[in-house]
């Protein structure tokens, strides 16, 4: 398989025609995948094409975009706010990203095993990501992290007083928002727990006879056969992130405060589009957006095939 | 499943898609069509505005009211929160789909002004379609644009105001505020009233990083906010001079530290000074009400309106008009005229909405909610004569230009707060706000 | 502990690995049990705290809403959940309706779609599957607010705003990237054995899509069909701009009308009715996970 590698394709699919007496299967491949065309070419190729053409104009909304060439992307360089989102973007990405995917497979290895009430436990532990995007959470955010919040209620019982605002502080209101989202691992620890329960048990239990310890097993046996799932929610996570939009929208009702502290990306591009209706503009920093996530997924896909094992490669 | 069938599909889709975007391309401005809205009421009418779901409450009742005077009218009602409501404002604009009879403001009706999207309203008004005859002449005019022709006919009225929490103001021995004062008796007020107020509790908001108390500020000097040209019609270091002002009072712990303003939730009813810990907010006139309400929930105090500080040049208190405008793209013009008449000039109607966005224009209104038989609270009636007695004193209007709703206010906050948490010098911040709005207004 | 060790004397039931495991001497295991349950309800507490104290909060009176960071206090109403209940010229009750249509719709259409798509992209053989994979991929990589307005417009030239057609009908033609690629990636962790016998027992693609992929893939399909829930749920953007009618509400947009950021807001309303709204996403949670759970352990036996 190693040196096969060598030789293979960027994207990791399965290419060798070992199946379907080694022609491709065009016919069936049509018919299966027609919905999707239509939906393509109805619904999502011309949104986005247009979108790409609006990067290129000065448009308002309120009358018809007007051709202006590069100057859109011109303008991103000098434009303060723009770098200030990028930085905001990149730290948290570079936080969040991990610790979401080590906090849910955690929690999923705890929720997999043999336990009782593990239907009310799961469900509980997927709550706080139904809440979504909620108009309430806003609220409750203020609530834990406010000046007269749980976390200084806490705090004040050990002593530690006068710690002012977690929301409200520049320097700490990124962390806060870092925490909401965490808040909501669930869909990701659903992810990896579903991924759990297709490791076929005669595996675990032939290594365990063996005599292999649990973190061996885990690491030996559970983890490669789980890889396509971690690299799904290591991708998602990663493209997710930088696109992150709604746990700060909420919180800081669309500002990116205090002082564009929590200026994530699409924040920042979502006022440009709508509140100071530049929707050029904006589309100029999607279609950035969405190059550097390319570049990011291709690296993503090239590195798959040393750590991503298919079941339909063995 | 079978190819033709895919074909067939294929050939449908790109045909939508074709025509879809052809049709786009094509959608011209078309200049406002100019109306004396005069004509057949009937058909199918939008209104849309902004709200929760109290002022729904109050403006679907009114709108029965009108569906009982103009029975043949169908009236389709759209509604959401302000800033959801202007997001799909824009989207339904960008389509040509904007709802008939659409709610404005002053703040932000340049915006849709420069782009004609709204129609000109000068000529209903004198066909007698709408009739303004009951509105002062100073408070229509909050529904002009900047090219002089009316665009939304006031219904409501919103004045800045400072609020004050008089059990607090007595607690810290300072008691009730002035009938009238200038900027140094205010400051002396609050700076003298910090020490003897309870712990967590502040004597003012953080008035740097508020617009509002920025033009009663600048406006009783005699400034021009915003020039002709649309663009800051005051200098950088005016805008230091206001600034150094609530910075001071900010590192002395008189007025509210930032971190705690930036955590305030929207809304006067959820603000400091509802939950108590503020003795003097600095608020639309005509949240007095739902303020005093979360206050009593509390046990908070009871709370006053004030006037701001006058200036050399007079009173600060600025007039913020709100009401509804016709859209360019509505075709059933002269029952949207009928809908704004009625729901500016009908007594009833807006007895019944009980001045739920601001103090009523129509004066026979406002007469009927002040009048001893009112059934308003008292509080609501209260902050009814305030306005009354604001609008007699010749308030000021301020010309918010296309762009002032997208950048000015954002930028006011975010630039002031920069300095107040140390994050920038006074000098870098107003070079950077001047540059930021400056490139976005007119 | 005692119904699990009388478990493997059921005779209908399929015998799981760690029946197996019960029998062996308990020794400290009832202590480790109860150990874990204990770290688990400290940490469900501290994190569900902000959701109990909303619950808590609805049961206020409406100006005590937020009267203190206790989940008790000293007079309990229902009277938030008879306002909320009867909000706007509807009630919640249709509101519910219509985001259930809404949601049931999106759910059956990405289930249809976007396994279909999936099958293919994971099993089968084509001409430019690399380049059609790359655009699956790339429709996710753009932040959908710069598409709204060309949707919007797309659909307002069909006439379908005011509609539910926006926000189900697309759906059928798998425009969740997402789903599709999470079903690419499950398929995958699947081995092609199974495939190839029932190749030889004379199944076709469709064959082998719906009697071995699709009953092997139960897990995706409830992740897919749960998150789906939970998006159409919670969405808020897509009815905003499609149904403006109060009419065809949903009850994210019944939940925004409590807070007014020009006027009042009522919180106290506002969490009775947010509470109220988890319900249906917890009982289809409830209802899905045995998908999740009964997945391959029973279905790959066959």
């Amino acid at each position: 398989m190693t040196l096969a590698t060598a030789t293979e394709p960027p994207v990791a699919l399965p290419t060798t025609p070992r199946r379907g007496r080694g022609r491709t299967q065009l016919l069936p491949a049509l018919a299966f995948l027609t919905p999707w065309l239509v939906g393509m070419v109805l619904f999502t190729f011309g949104p986005m094409l247009y979108s790409l053409y609006l990067s290129f104009t000065r448009y308002d909304l309120l009358s018809n975009p007007e051709w202006v060439g590069l100057q859109n992307y011109a303008l991103m360089g000098s434009d303060p706010r723009f770098w200030k989102s990028v930085g905001v973007t990149l730290t948290y990405v570079v936080v969040f990203v991990p610790l979401l995917q080590v906090v849910s497979m955690l929690v999923a290895l705890l929720l997999n095993s043999r336990l009782r009430f593990l239907t009310g436990y799961r469900a509980l532990f997927y709550l706080p990501s139904l809440m979504g995007a909620s108009v309430a959470v806003a609220a409750l955010w203020r609530q834990v992290f406010g000046a007269d919040g749980l976390v200084n209620a806490v705090l004040g019982l050990v002593g530690i007083e006068n710690v002012g605002s977690w929301v409200g502080d520049p320097a700490r209101a990124l962390g806060t928002i870092i925490t909401l989202n965490l808040w909501a691992f669930g869909s990701t620890m659903i992810i990896f727990l579903a991924g759990l329960r297709q490791v076929p048990r005669e595996l675990l239990e032939a290594a365990e006879v063996d005599g292999a310890s649990k973190i061996r097993r885990f690491f030996s046996i559970t983890l490669p056969m789980m890889t396509p799932l971690v690299f799904f929610n290591v991708l998602m996570g990663t493209i997710n992130a930088f696109q992150s939009f709604t746990g700060a929208y909420v919180v800081s009702g669309g500002s990116g405060g205090p002082v564009d502290s929590t200026l994530f990306y699409t924040l920042y591009l979502y006022e440009r589009g709508f509140t100071q209706l530049q929707m050029g503009y904006a589309s100029a920093m999607a279609w950035v957006l969405l190059l550097v996530l390319a570049v990011v997924t291709g690296i993503f896909f090239r590195s798959s095939r040393y750590w991503v094992h298919y079941g339909d490669e063995s | 499943m079978t190819k033709p069938r895919s074909r067939r599909l294929l050939a449908g889709a790109a045909l939508v898609l074709g025509v879809a975007l052809t049709s786009t391309a094509c959608l011209n401005q078309g200049p406002a069509a100019s109306s004396d809205g005069q004509g057949e009421v009937g058909g199918t009418i939008q209104v849309a505005w902004w709200g929760g779901e109290s002022r729904n409450a109050k403006t679907n009742a009114v709108i029965e009211q009108f569906n009982e005077d103009f029975p043949e009218v169908t009236t389709e009602t759209q509604s959401a929160d302000y800033a959801q409501y202007f997001n799909r404002l824009n989207v339904q604009a960008s389509s040509r789909s904007l709802p008939c009879v659409v709610q404005m403001q002053d703040r932000q009706v340049n915006d849709y002004v420069k782009r004609q999207t709204l129609q000109p309203l000068d000529d209903m008004v004198a066909s007698g379609a709408i009739d303004t005859s009951k509105i002062p002449p100073a408070v229509l005019d909050g529904g002009r644009g900047s090219d002089g022709k009316l665009y939304f006919i006031p219904y409501g009225i919103a004045w800045d105001a400072l609020m004050v929490n008089t059990t607090l103001a007595e607690e810290a021995g300072v008691g009730a505020p002035p009938e009238s004062w200038d900027w140094d008796q205010f400051v002396s007020y609050v700076s003298q009233a910090k020490d003897r107020l309870p712990d967590g509790t502040y004597a003012v908001a953080a008035g740097g990083e508020e617009q509002n108390a920025f033009y009663a500020w600048a406006v009783g000097q005699g400034i021009e906010v915003f020039n002709a040209e649309g663009q800051l019609g005051f200098t950088k270091e005016q805008l230091k001079e206001y600034w150094s002002l609530w910075l001071d009072l900010q590192e002395q712990g008189i007025a509210l530290p930032p971190d705690m303003s930036a955590e305030e939730p929207p809304g006067a009813d959820q603000g400091y000074l509802a939950t108590g810990q503020l003795m003097v907010g600095v608020l639309p006139g005509n949240s007095l009400y739902v303020s005093q309400q979360t206050l009593d929930g509390r046990d908070g105090g009871q709370l006053q309106a004030a006037r701001y500080p006058d200036g050399p040049a007079g009173i600060g208190n600025i007039l913020v008009a709100s009401g509804f405008g016709i859209s360019s793209n509505c075709d059933n013009v002269p029952t949207s005229a009928a809908f704004i008449d009625f729901f500016t000039n009908d007594v009833d109607a807006q007895v019944a909405f009980a001045a739920d966005n601001g103090a009523p224009t129509n004066t026979d209104v406002l007469d009927a909610l002040t009048a001893e038989d009112s059934e308003l609270p008292d509080l609501k009636r209260d902050e009814l004569e305030q306005y009354r007695a604001i609008s007699e004193d010749n308030p000021p209007k301020v010309n918010y230009p296309p762009g002032f709703n997208a950048v000015f206010q954002q930028a006011f906050t975010r630039n002031y707060n920069e300095v107040a948490f140390g994050r920038l010098t006074l000098d870098q911040a107003v070079d950077s706000f001047f540059n930021e709005t400056n490139a976005s207004l007119g | 502990m005692t119904t699990t060790l009388s478990a493997p004397s059921q005779p209908t039931r399929i015998p799981r690995p760690w029946d197996a495991r019960t029998q062996r001497p308990a020794g400290n295991r009832v202590v480790k049990g109860i150990i874990k349950h204990a770290v688990l309800l400290c940490v469900l507490l501290i994190m569900l705290y902000p959701l109990l104290w909303m619950v808590g909060a609805s049961f206020r009176p409406g100006n005590q809403t937020f009267a203190g960071l206790s989940l008790f206090s000293d007079t309990y109403t229902l009277q938030n959940y008879a306002d909320g209940w009867s909000v706007g010229n509807l009630n919640f009750s249709k509101y519910f309706v219509n985001s259930a249509i809404i949601t049931i719709g999106q759910i059956v259409g990405n289930l249809f779609a976007c396994s279909l798509t999936a099958y293919a992209f994971a099993r089968l053989e084509f001409p430019f599957k690399r380049v059609l994979f790359g655009m699956v991929i790339a429709t996710m990589l753009l932040p959908q607010h710069v598409t709204l307005i060309p949707k919007y417009i797309i659909f307002n030239q069909m006439g379908w705003v005011d509609t539910y057609l926006p926000l189900t009908v697309p759906h059928f033609f798998a425009v969740d990237a997402f789903f599709i690629f999470l079903m690419v990636q499950f398929i995958r962790t699947l081995p092609t054995s199974l495939d190839e016998s029932a190749r030889i027992d004379g199944c076709g693609h469709w064959g082998i899509f719906w009697r071995i992929i699709m009953p092997m893939s139960l897990p995706a399909i409830g992740t897919t069909a749960m998150f789906t829930f939970v998006w159409a749920w919670n969405d808020l953007l897509g009815p905003l701009l499609y149904l403006p009618s109060s009419d065809l509400w949903t009850v994210s947009l019944g939940l925004n009308s409590f807070l007014d950021q020009t006027g009042q807001s009522t919180y106290g309303t506002l969490f009775a009715m947010a509470t109220l709204s988890l319900a249906p996403i917890v009982g289809f949670f409830i209802a899905s996970q045995r998908l999740l759970v009964e997945g391959i352990a029973t279905t790959g036996l066959k």
